[in-house]
């Protein structure tokens, strides 16, 4: 939190020859809020043109249950961004969440294992957010430790094999239709509202923007800092933990690179989308249009007939491009 | 006579005050290389094999590939970021070589221009990174993130199989030996030394430091802020690219697995060796101790037969501790 402050001024340092004219600022700003909308309407008429296979209705319904896995992976993000912290522990989450599930559904129920994947999943989350506000390791070292230390608990556990089925309950709650959506869309609508509901009306929402905005005041203002970034990130673990369970009834087995490219792209939506690096600005919709327009733009790939590594490509892209533009938007607007 | 024998407990005094300021201002950097004596001396004591002359040469020579791209990684958290592309950056100069080997039909002629356009690759990456970085104000870790995704693209485009075609006497950078030690460790130990004297002699050395340390300030003192970002990310890049190419007259083909994970332990011996991960504290000679620790536990892990699953979890469990007993000295300064 110290060096994000330090770093506005760093900032403003940095380039105090440049004098940006008013309505060139207004124009960026715009620009950054509106981003992700304007690109999905273009992509869409774009599909139109190019991919009419696109509004194929199978096509719809998996690019739903995408949508809803990395939606919902993608709010938790945007609370940790919000909060001035990032996560880079979601993808390994996400795929642990997977693994615990399957392998114990042989002996427990499904209620006890889910439990107990949250749990963990919890822990993680406490554990992230104790070493960044109780001993000031800095947000990316210390959830890319987790990262690492994850993935080699998870290939410990499983002794790097792929296996297990997925258990019916989580296949009826990621693709069984709902009238003509997928139920995974459902779970993320239910998500969103109750995310949305919690930043705009509740005092812990308040303080997410208050932390987010400036820690300082915030905890001149009698709030606890450090309370709140804790509870943003155990939050994003379960979150994490509720997209890999409806990602592995969506695909139906459980394999190593489940959820590999999850950190990239829950980062990225919630970037498109409008939310900054050093936190107080974003909201859940932006992040929900974020996420359709990587969404869509992943799929069209596949629809077209490229091949894999565009993917790859178009990824690191829009992420280059988004962070490029937020945070020349941030930096203008912190002059 | 009274005055002599003061004189004399003075000065031992003075002796052991600065030995003991000597200690703390080097704790990190005594600490490592006093674990890595315990571990080593622990293997040698308990393995043949770890003890043999060529074993050790063997452990001097593995340590190349990553001690070049951490010491990329040095200067580059030095100034307080952070360059998740390198391995990509390794990655495509290794692919792209080799596919112009293939070319021109393993003719040796090439050799030479092949090494300088490798090289050109590198710091034409490095150059995009630092320029993005800082004309955009946008966070160094995100944006070498997206770059290290297209990359990634870029490399799974040009070849997913092994490249061969690459001519015999390229093979002897990695191969030539003056005895028992190879000639590339040598000049591996005078690159350490220049780049020590670098760090800690030059005008552009010192600056790193003090960009590191406060940009505000080392702007006050007249020290282009920019100039520096985009010269370390330009030498984080020309330094991944002969770790590229160092890797490919190993392999002796294009290996499209060129570098995997080398990131994360080029920041891990980073910050093991004692640098800040906040910038500005720190030096090249506890890098240097991070890189042999890594690999003579490698080396260790691998004579004892430690299954792989293990390892990936020891190394995050490493991580992990480091990570926590780590304290950023901002936070200690301003309690």
């Amino acid at each position: 939190m110290k060096t994000t402050t330090s770093r506005s001024n760093w900032l403003g340092a940095r380039f105090s020859g440049f004098r940006p004219t008013p309505r060139f600022v207004h124009a960026v700003d715009l620009a950054g809020q509106w981003a992700a909308p304007i690109m999905i309407c273009i992509v869409l008429i774009l599909a139109a043109v190019f991919a009419p296979a696109f509004y194929n209705p199978t096509n719809l319904r998996t690019v739903g249950i995408q949508f809803a896995v990395l939606g919902i992976v993608a709010v938790g993000q945007t609370l940790v961004l919000l909060v001035r912290s990032i996560d880079l522990s979601v993808s390994a989450v996400l795929a642990l969440g997977a693994v615990i599930v399957v392998q114990t559904e042989a002996g427990n129920s499904i209620i006890v294992s889910l439990i107990q994947a949250l749990a963990i999943a919890a822990a993680i989350g406490l554990i992230n957010g104790i070493l960044i506000t109780k001993r000031g390791v800095p947000p990316f070292v210390a959830t890319f430790g987790m990262l690492v230390f994850i993935q080699g608990a998870r290939l410990a556990y499983s002794k790097g094999q792929a296996s297990g089925t997925v258990p019916d309950l989580l296949r009826t709650i990621s693709i069984e239709p709902v009238g003509f959506i997928p139920a995974a869309l459902i779970v993320w609508l239910i998500v969103n509202i109750i995310f949305i509901f919690i930043l705009k009306y509740t005092r812990f929402g308040r303080w997410i923007y208050a932390v987010g905005g400036n820690p300082f005041s915030s905890r001149y203002a009698g709030i606890n800092v450090d309370w709140v970034m804790i509870a943003a990130h155990t939050i994003c673990s379960v979150l994490a933990i509720l997209g890999g369970l409806l990602l592995s009834g969506y695909i139906g087995y459980v394999d190593l690179r489940l959820g590999a490219d999850y950190n990239m792209n829950s980062i990225a939506a919630a970037i498109v989308g409008g939310t900054t690096f050093t936190g107080g600005r974003g909201n859940l919709f932006g992040t929900a249009a974020g996420v359709a327009l990587l969404v869509l733009l992943l799929n069209l790939v596949v629809v077209l007939g490229l091949s894999i590594n565009w993917q790859l490509a178009m990824q690191g892209l829009v992420l280059v491009l988004a962070v490029s533009l937020q945070g020349f938007r941030q930096f203008l607007l912190s002059r | 006579m009274a005055v002599t024998y003061e004189d004399a407990t003075s000065k031992t005094e003075l002796r052991s005050n600065q030995v003991i300021a000597f200690l703390r201002k080097n704790a990190s950097i005594v600490l490592i290389y006093g674990i890595i004596i315990l571990i080593a001396g622990a293997a040698a004591v308990f393995s043949d094999t770890f003890r043999t002359p060529s074993n050790m040469a063997n452990i001097l020579r593995q340590s190349i590939i990553l001690g070049l791209l951490a010491i990329g990684q040095s200067l580059v958290i030095l100034t307080g970021g952070m360059d998740i592309s390198i391995d990509m950056i390794a990655r495509v100069v290794a692919l792209s070589i080799a596919t112009l080997f293939a070319f021109f039909e393993s003719d040796p002629a090439f050799i030479f221009p092949l090494i300088l356009l490798g090289i050109i690759i590198g710091i034409i990456i490095g150059g995009i990174n630092g320029l993005l970085i800082t004309r955009t104000h946008a966070n160094p870790f995100i944006i070498t993130f997206g770059v290290a995704f297209i990359l990634r693209g870029v490399n799974l485009a040009i070849s997913t199989t092994p490249i061969r075609g690459v001519p015999k006497e390229f093979l002897t950078i990695y191969n030539t030996k003056i005895g028992i030690v190879a000639v590339n460790v040598i000049v591996m130990a005078f690159v350490w030394f220049l780049v020590w004297l670098f760090t800690t002699r030059t005008e552009l050395g010192r600056a790193i430091y003090a960009v590191g340390g406060s940009p505000r300030i080392a702007r006050l003192s007249a020290i282009s802020v920019n100039r520096t970002l985009v010269w370390v990310y330009v030498l984080s890049g020309f330094f991944a690219a002969i770790a590229g190419l160092f890797v490919l007259s190993r392999m002796g083909v294009g290996d499209p697995g060129t570098a995997e994970g080398m990131t994360f332990q080029s920041i891990v011996a980073v910050a093991v060796g004692g640098i800040s991960l906040y910038g500005g504290r720190g030096s090249i000679i506890g890098t240097l101790g991070g890189v042999l620790l890594l690999t003579i536990l490698t080396n260790v892990f691998n004579l004892l037969q430690v299954n792989i699953y293990y390892q990936q979890l020891l190394l995050g469990l490493v991580v992990l501790i480091a990570v926590a007993a780590y304290r950023s000295p901002r936070t200690v300064r301003s309690g």
